[in-house]
């Protein structure tokens, strides 16, 4: 099976709207709404406070306060939150008093994924019915086109957490091509509001770091720091400005630290990238790994120093060359009943 | 399962699930794009670049980029070509000495072609080729096969079908055969820088075993040219 290996929190996080119909009636919630705002101005009232202002930082503090818990895991500590934080939303019933189903696809299963198929699947005819209108006038098709490179689908759990359901991977990826389908079409600009639901944005990967200031130094000097990372090698690099390209690592210059040309030619690409071979002096401190990890560190480390020195565009393109991202790969584990972490035991037939 | 659509960020995805899965992964988050070392790439002015290259740049001002490999460089020295040769060559994880063999090579080649060069007579002398790294390159052109044998059972009976070969495949086995060919058809006194000069000379003027072999698999395809239309694919 796929292992996941790079998750985020999102996907850990288990969708408990689609879990079923509620468990809770509106009622019940209602009133648990009107008993969180009474107990609310008590509070405010016992603590001395004024019950308006009294936010939901300033509950956190008093109830931290009065009931004090030793327990490690904070999601067992006493809490007192809105009502709607602590019953997630969840589908109401979706049959009346008579048992009937409000909804005509309800014995489907995934009435709310269906309903969504047919009215993708609608718009898709209005446009292609819209299209044959303009093609019978003779008129040009517009062919503005979307931009592509700044916005991505939703992403399968927040599908979920729209639709309030479970989306198998297959109905997913369906829905996924229907949308692309929709979007291809020369006039799709009509129901370009009803596309917007289904789209977010993806800010530049640029503005997600944070460039730190040159320093100085007492010579007056401009020198700036960096630190990287490679299987288990971790380097720290300090780049000074006006130099002659000398290189220092541990103390010893890097002509007889890394004999291996390879070594070299990492530790000066970021350099010989952006041209500044002869105008930098390096001093580095490494541990760990082994040698072309600890040239791997290194290299990280001075491209991360550099990005000071340069202009935003010049950090774009360092980026895009792969000067600057960590290099996630490490050794496989090896696992029982293998001898390696692929290899498998010699097979003998008896 | 989230593995598949968890990774269905960016439109240029294709938010496909695979019949069975890969037992193949890697420690990137499929949406990662490889890295561009050029440095040319970067310095084409914005009007020179067509539809589709604007297309690139924008997916990759908004994508992350995976790290470069520790072979891959920016210097006019590496060549990507060079060190997957290297890469096969080596034994055991011993990159130092298949890159130390690699360079040894490449001396000898352009010792060889300078004695060459020097002994020819002036109308020759300009087309004597030096670089030892053109000849690699032709060397290698030279030896890739266009069409390959695979075997494909029908009826009990296995039969040699001629199928296409994508280029990454061309390539791979042009270096494969050089490899084995001078790890096993030489003299034992014979060091591999030596031998594989030998073989890249011959290969560079369409003569030698590796040149034979391709022209042997070639004239296999033909003569099994019936059973084509047993491939699939």
């Amino acid at each position: 099976t796929l292992r996941l290996i790079c998750t985020t929190t999102a996907v850990q996080r288990k969708n408990v709207g689609a879990s079923g119909p509620e468990k809770y009636t509106e009622a019940f919630i209602k009133k648990q709404i009107e008993e969180f705002n009474l107990g609310k101005r008590h509070l405010a009232n016992m603590m001395g406070e004024d019950p308006e202002t009294f936010t939901q930082e300033d509950i956190d503090r008093a109830i931290a306060y009065l009931f004090p818990s030793g327990l490690f895991d904070k999601q067992a500590r006493p809490v007192m939150k809105h009502p709607t934080e602590i019953f997630p939303e969840q589908r109401k019933i979706q049959w009346g008093e008579d048992g009937r189903p409000f909804h005509f696809l309800f014995y489907t299963g995934k009435q709310s994924y269906y309903s969504l198929m047919h009215e993708t699947y609608e718009k898709l005819l209005n446009v292609q019915k819209h299209q044959d209108q303009l093609i019978a006038q003779d008129l040009p098709l517009q062919k503005e086109k979307r931009n592509l490179a700044g916005s991505r689908w939703l992403t399968k759990i927040e599908l979920e957490e729209m639709l309030l359901e479970k989306v198998s991977d297959d109905d997913y990826s369906r829905f996924i091509q229907l949308l692309q389908k929709l979007v291809a079409l020369p006039c799709a600009d009509i129901e370009e509001k009803y596309i917007q639901k289904f789209c977010k944005e993806v800010p530049a990967q640029l503005k997600t770091v944070v460039i730190e200031p040159l320093q100085y130094d007492e010579r007056g000097v401009a020198f700036s720091t960096g630190e990287g990372k490679r299987k288990t090698a971790s380097a720290t690099a300090v780049v000074y400005d006006n130099g002659t390209g000398k290189i220092t690592v541990n103390g010893t210059d890097i002509l007889h630290y890394f004999p291996v040309l390879q070594d070299r030619e990492q530790l000066l690409f970021p350099f010989q990238f952006l041209g500044r071979i002869g105008k930098h002096d390096m001093v580095c401190t490494v541990s760990g790994g082994g040698r072309s990890a600890q040239a791997g560190a290194i290299r990280l480390a001075s491209a991360k120093a550099l990005r000071s020195f340069v202009t935003e565009k010049e950090v774009e393109f360092m980026r895009q060359a792969g000067l600057l991202t960590v290099d996630p790969r490490v050794k496989e584990r090896k696992k029982p009943g293998q001898e390696g972490p692929r290899r498998k035991f010699t097979w003998k037939k008896r | 399962m989230a593995a598949p659509s968890a990774a269905g960020m960016g439109r240029r995805l294709r938010a496909w699930l695979p019949r069975i899965m890969p037992v193949r992964w890697s420690r990137y988050n499929p949406s990662y794009l490889e890295p561009e070392v050029k440095k040319e790439s970067y310095q084409k002015p914005l009007e020179e670049q067509t539809e589709e290259e604007r297309e690139q740049m924008e997916l990759k001002a908004v994508r992350p980029i995976k790290a470069a490999p520790p072979t891959l460089s920016s210097s006019v020295f590496s060549d990507p070509m060079i060190s997957k040769f290297t890469n096969m060559m080596m034994k055991s994880g011993n990159k130092v000495l298949a890159r130390s063999l690699m360079s040894q090579t490449l001396e000898a080649i352009k010792r060889k072609q300078l004695e060459k060069y020097h002994k020819a007579p002036e109308n020759e002398k300009e087309t004597i080729e030096c670089n030892p790294y053109v000849i690699f390159h032709q060397a290698l052109k030279n030896c890739q096969p266009i069409i390959g044998l695979s075997n494909i059972t029908k009826g009990g009976k296995t039969y040699q079908v001629p199928v296409p070969l994508t280029d990454n495949r061309k390539r791979f086995l042009a270096m494969k055969w050089l490899i084995t060919e001078c790890r096993e058809n030489k003299h034992r006194r014979t060091l591999m820088p030596e031998k594989l000069s030998q073989e890249l000379l011959l290969a560079f003027n369409n003569e030698g075993p590796v040149i034979k072999r391709k022209h042997v698999l070639h004239k296999m395809a033909e003569a099994n040219r019936a059973y084509a239309h047993f491939r699939w694919w």
